[in-house]
């Protein structure tokens, strides 16, 4: 162990390797980013469907049973 | 106690009617219902194949095409062959056993069989292993008729004792696995593409055991180096059969 | 949706401070080893992501067992989240291994136990996403996609024993008994600080963003059942 040779240099391949974990890393952390930006804009949109037509149903004079005014709902039933 | 085979399989068949006791009763758990099921569906599917001989000509055909290839492949000149031989085999065996397991499959549940099988007063496991014991039977045959060929192909003799336990084992394994996934993979819709991506990763183990240990056989090596592979082959169609057992009610369920 | 909660934002920061602060000490503070170099600090983070990418998979096979006995869907939500962020860690895990090895041993691969079953336990993973894919049914997806887990959890370990009886030429660096192992390195006082901290570091981040992927999950499925709800 008297004769060491001098340390190879490697740095390179380290770099490399810390990059790739980081850009990994990084892209994973970024869909999550994406695909929660997404689904919370399919939310808003689906919500805003959601809302007129319990809207107008509250808006409604208190409905009994005859000729409902034609809703969404309306034309399910 | 002979309960009638089913006559045809382009019908769907009625659940196994037995003019014997058994399978009319509701409660399908006595093991005797059990036994008869499975019989049953292993009888089913052989005569069903007698008639056809679709699947087994398939593999059979593919295990030779794809030893031809491996043939131009490798170069194998004789010391290499030596060596290689047995990983040409499970991988011919492997690659040949998908094919097997997913036309078998694709029958049942094309034919309604699947279904017909479902509505039986029988224990679902039951079907499990009684596809599982046809797929195997298929296998076997194939590797039967494969043997020989590569021997004589070859020129080395396969028809050692040791390395016809080990392919039995292995492909006990194999077919274990296989029809379970296969179960699950003929319900999705990319179907037969799937099976090979779902089953290689986790019938690795048996591949590994299976040519480490008929690599010894031809070899002639020392039986304790064998003894290690063979008692991992063992282990694995244990486990994986009691799992499956256990599993195997998710994955046909409506 | 709820909105983040705090703890959770709290966790985001801590993992990412961590996760430079490991970064720093690997790179800066850890001695340079005297045989391969500079490479060997990515072994910090490579152990970091695969022993924790490791217990997230043994977690998820717990997982399957839950699901199958419960059949409670929140559970298939938590394993998609297990799977696929210990997906990403082994990921990680096999690049630095493969950078690693290059100048370690000059080869970009070896048929090592952990390299090997790490590679395939990837593929059980991605053929785990692959299974799910092909199933619109979200009952029968969660059902299938447990099984498979459950398979895969139970043969990938078997795979690492089988291949690690029959050769290894991967660096058994804390205790090993096979004298071929080439790349070996004792570590000193000071790498063992780099290593336990990118360990603790990866675990901290595990837990981030497994829990930021179930919230994930959970707001996927409400979004599931309004758009059943608004377009039926």
């Amino acid at each position: 162990m008297f004769f060491q040779e001098p340390i190879p240099d490697t740095s390179g391949y380290m770099i490399a390797g810390y990059v790739i974990a980081f850009i990994v890393m990084g892209i994973y952390v970024t869909s999550l980013y994406l695909r929660q930006r997404n689904l919370n804009q399919d939310m808003a949109m689906l919500e805003e469907l959601d809302k007129p037509v319990s809207k107008v149903e509250s808006t409604e004079p208190k409905p009994k049973k005859p000729a409902k005014t034609v809703t969404k709902r309306g034309r399910k039933k | 106690m002979a309960v009638k085979p089913i006559r045809t399989h382009r019908r769907v068949p009625s659940p196994p009617k037995g003019e014997g006791e058994g399978l009319k009763t509701t409660g399908g758990l006595s093991s005797n219902n059990f036994i008869k099921a499975i019989a049953a569906i292993v009888w089913k599917d052989l005569r069903a194949e007698v008639r056809s001989f679709e699947l087994v000509s398939a593999m059979l055909v593919f295990s030779l095409l794809v030893i031809l290839i491996f043939n131009f492949a490798l170069e194998l000149d004789i010391k290499t062959r030596q060596s290689v031989t047995t990983g040409v085999l499970w991988a011919t065996f492997a690659f040949a056993g998908t094919l097997g397991l997913n036309r078998s499959m694709a029958i049942e549940k094309d034919r309604g069989c699947l279904d017909g099988l479902l509505l039986a007063p029988v224990d679902r496991s039951a079907i499990y292993f009684g596809k599982a014991i046809s797929n195997l039977a298929f296998m076997l045959i194939v590797e039967v008729i494969v043997l020989p060929v590569y021997s004589i192909l070859y020129n080395i003799n396969l028809f050692q004792p040791g390395l016809l336990m080990v392919i039995l084992l292995g492909s006990v394994g194999y077919s274990a696995v296989g029809t379970l996934l296969s179960a699950m993979s003929v319900q999705t819709r990319t179907r037969d593409i799937l099976l090979p991506i779902l089953l290689f990763p986790v019938v690795i183990p048996v591949l590994l055991a299976a040519v480490k240990a008929s690599g010894g056989f031809l070899e002639g090596v020392d039986i304790a180096e064998i003894l290690l592979p063979i008692n991992l082959l063992i282990a694995y169609d244990i486990i994986f059969i009691a799992v499956a057992f256990m599993v195997f009610e998710n994955v046909v369920e409506e | 949706m709820k909105s983040k909660p705090l703890t959770l934002k709290i966790l985001d920061i801590v993992s990412v401070v961590l996760l430079a602060v490991s970064a720093y000490i690997a790179i800066f503070v850890a001695p340079t080893e005297a045989v391969m170099g500079d490479v060997q600090r990515v072994f910090y983070f490579h152990v970091g992501t695969a022993w924790t990418a490791l217990l997230g998979f043994v977690f998820t096979a717990s997982l399957s067992v839950v699901y199958l006995l419960t059949k409670d869907l929140k559970w298939d939500r938590v394993q998609v989240a297990a799977i696929e962020v210990s997906l990403v860690f082994f990921l990680i895990t096999i690049v630095l291994g493969s950078i690693w090895a290059r100048p370690a041993w000059n080869t970009w691969w070896t048929w090592d136990p952990r390299l090997t079953t790490a590679a395939i336990t990837e593929l059980i993973y991605i053929a785990y996403f692959m299974l799910r894919q092909g199933i619109d049914d979200p009952d029968r997806r969660a059902r299938f996609g447990a099984v498979y887990a459950l398979l895969g959890g139970i043969s990938a370990p078997i795979t690492f024993f089988a291949i690690r009886l029959f050769r290894t030429i991967h660096p058994v660096v804390i205790g090993g008994s096979n004298a071929q192992a080439e790349g070996n390195f004792s570590m000193t006082a000071d790498m063992r600080t780099a290593f336990f901290f990118a360990l603790f570091t990866f675990t901290v981040i595990f837990i981030d963003l497994f829990w930021n992927r179930i919230r994930l999950g959970d707001l996927q499925d409400k979004v599931e059942q309004l758009k059943l709800k608004v377009t039926s």
